[in-house]
């Protein structure tokens, strides 16, 4: 049975065992707004703290919170921030520069490396719509807006990943086998 | 189709982070870094009450043994830790850094200070001459207006739109190695010639990094560089963050640690360059933030003697230190156009001052 995570007056140790269990899952949560490992750790590191602050009378779940904590760092702070977005790119060119070095190049890998370029808000919908699988107004809530624009956000999104995988599958006709699709 | 993308996408998203696992320790490192921010948030307002006050903040103890059981962490875990507190500071603290140039030639030894602030986007550089008096102060606000005042001419300029700073003071300065030569940062002392040099370079860092970084480079942030001298190694300072530049220093093992050593008052970590170029570079750490406290950039045996050291203090923004940033500009000076501040200054401070990073501001907006 998953422990109750609902409860107030709760210790460090208590968090700890938290982290053990969903820490990855939030991370990768972490590295898909944000692009890259180095910043979704830093971003997830942030989340805790932030957590932390507040943990001893904390009443509610734990990973809702750090949910929300990383799409309002990731939307929010960051870009307030300014030199977030210069980062952003560098750290998308690194990570296709990994990509690009293994040659691991497939539909799948080319989504998600597109995924990366999205405007942050919708990328915030779409990993939350499909890697953490929420509903549209689970979605809402979670970013403070209205189902609409998380609705008009997603539809966006999964535009221009479809205008990707139909370019994507327009050079395989041209270019012959040697284009992977899956 | 529609569903055949969602489907890929998950599926990308989930081999994209398949490997991924979270680092052991996220509570304990929250932890101090918690405690970090407060006692840096005491810290650094003492610091700023002693510059008030005119005390030096640099005090330099070298060669001071390591505290004991001070453990020196791995290099790796250093940069690491490094990385994130950079990219973690810059858009948060105001760097301020005292930056002392010294360049001997013919026996004789001439030093130059200059003051540094920058926070975000705005960036603010005072120079004073070997005399102690002040040259010329400039800066950006953060509506990209550049300011220049020269003390020289008695005559300010002030251009609107000339481009944001994109990296701030804490530029990372790359060598062109894979040319095997080497482009010498005017700033430096250096001429716009080239450096031949025995250069060794793992392949895997090509082209990610192509040389050293040597973080606080004066100079005008982001602007010019990739139009001076450096032009062709496919290198922008607008696209090169300290942060990631020092990883990339570090995952290349051009940076290793090499001990501790007191810094103003810290026990600081020190990082050293490999001897690979013809400048070496060290920087010291405090451990408890992993902020740069001291960089110091030499030239090599048989180069120009020139040692140039930066110490940085990270200041919280407050309005006292956001207004550090702001270029003042005296009773009584003229204001002119900024080709008529820059062209009097060169003839007067000598054409190294139009250096890369000057010289796109005679020509209006440099991007």
């Amino acid at each position: 049975m998953p422990p109750d995570w609902s409860t107030a007056d709760r210790s460090t140790a208590e968090l700890e065992r938290f982290l053990t269990e969903r820490a990855d899952h939030l991370l990768r949560t972490a590295v898909l707004l944000t692009g890259s490992r180095e910043a979704g750790e830093d971003l997830l590191q942030t989340a805790v703290e932030r957590l932390l602050r507040r943990w001893h009378r904390f009443d509610g779940n734990p990973e809702a919170y750090l949910r929300r904590t990383l799409c309002n760092l990731a939307t929010d702070g960051y870009r307030r921030a300014g030199r977030w977005r210069q980062k952003e790119r560098l750290l998308r060119s690194s990570t296709l520069e990994a990509h690009d070095v293994t040659g691991e190049v497939d539909l799948r890998d080319a989504l998600v490396r597109l995924l990366l370029q999205l405007p942050v808000r919708q990328r915030a919908v779409l990993v939350l719509r499909y890697w953490e699988q929420l509903s549209d107004s689970e979605t809402a809530a979670l970013l403070g807006c209205p189902e609409g624009s998380v609705k008009s956000a997603g539809s966006r999104g999964l535009a221009r990943l479809r205008e990707l995988a139909e370019d994507w599958n327009d050079a395989a006709a041209l270019c012959g086998p040697e284009w992977k699709r899956s | 189709m529609n569903s055949d993308v969602e489907d890929l996408l998950r599926e990308g998203m989930e081999r994209f982070t398949a490997d991924l696992r979270a680092p052991a320790g996220l509570v304990r490192q929250a932890i101090r870094r918690r405690r970090r921010r407060l006692a840096l948030g005491s810290v650094t307002g003492a610091a700023a009450a002693l510059t008030a006050s005119g005390v030096a903040l640099a005090a330099i103890a070298p060669g001071a043994p390591a505290a004991p059981g001070a453990g020196i962490g791995t290099t790796a875990y250093v940069v690491q830790r490094v990385s994130s507190a950079l990219t973690a500071a810059q858009p948060g603290d105001v760097a301020q850094i005292a930056v002392t140039r010294s360049v001997t030639t013919g026996g004789k030894t001439v030093t130059t200070t200059a003051e540094e602030w920058s926070y975000g986007n705005r960036w603010r550089s005072v120079m004073y001459s070997s005399t102690g008096e002040r040259v010329y102060d400039e800066g950006f606000s953060s509506s990209s207006v550049y300011t220049l005042v020269s003390y020289l001419t008695r005559t300010w300029a002030r251009e609107p739109g000339l481009g944001r700073p994109a990296a701030p003071t804490i530029v990372p300065f790359l060598f062109g190695l894979r040319h095997k030569t080497l482009p010498l940062p005017a700033s430096l002392g250096y001429g716009p010639g080239r450096l031949k040099g025995p250069v060794a370079v793992p392949r895997t860092c090509q082209p990610v990094i192509s040389g050293i970084a040597l973080l606080f480079q004066p100079g005008l942030p982001g602007i010019g560089l990739a139009a001076g001298p450096l032009t062709g190694i496919g290198f922008s300072a607008a696209s090169l963050p300290a942060a990631r530049a020092l990883r990339n220093a570090i995952s290349c093992g051009i940076l290793t640690v090499a001990g501790h050593q007191s810094v103003a008052g810290i026990e600081a970590i020190e990082l050293t360059s490999k001897a690979i170029s013809p400048i070496s570079e060290t920087i010291w750490v405090t451990p408890h933030t992993y902020l740069p406290v001291r960089v110091v950039i030499r030239s090599a045996h048989g180069a120009p003697d020139l040692r140039q050291t930066a110490d940085i203090t990270w200041l919280q923004p407050t309005a006292q230190n956001l207004a550090r940033l702001a270029v003042p500009v005296p009773a009584g000076f003229r204001k002119v156009s900024l080709p008529k501040v820059l062209l009097p200054m060169a003839r007067k401070i000598g054409p190294s001052f139009l250096d890369s990073s000057r010289l796109p501001l005679l020509f209006g907006k440099p991007r």
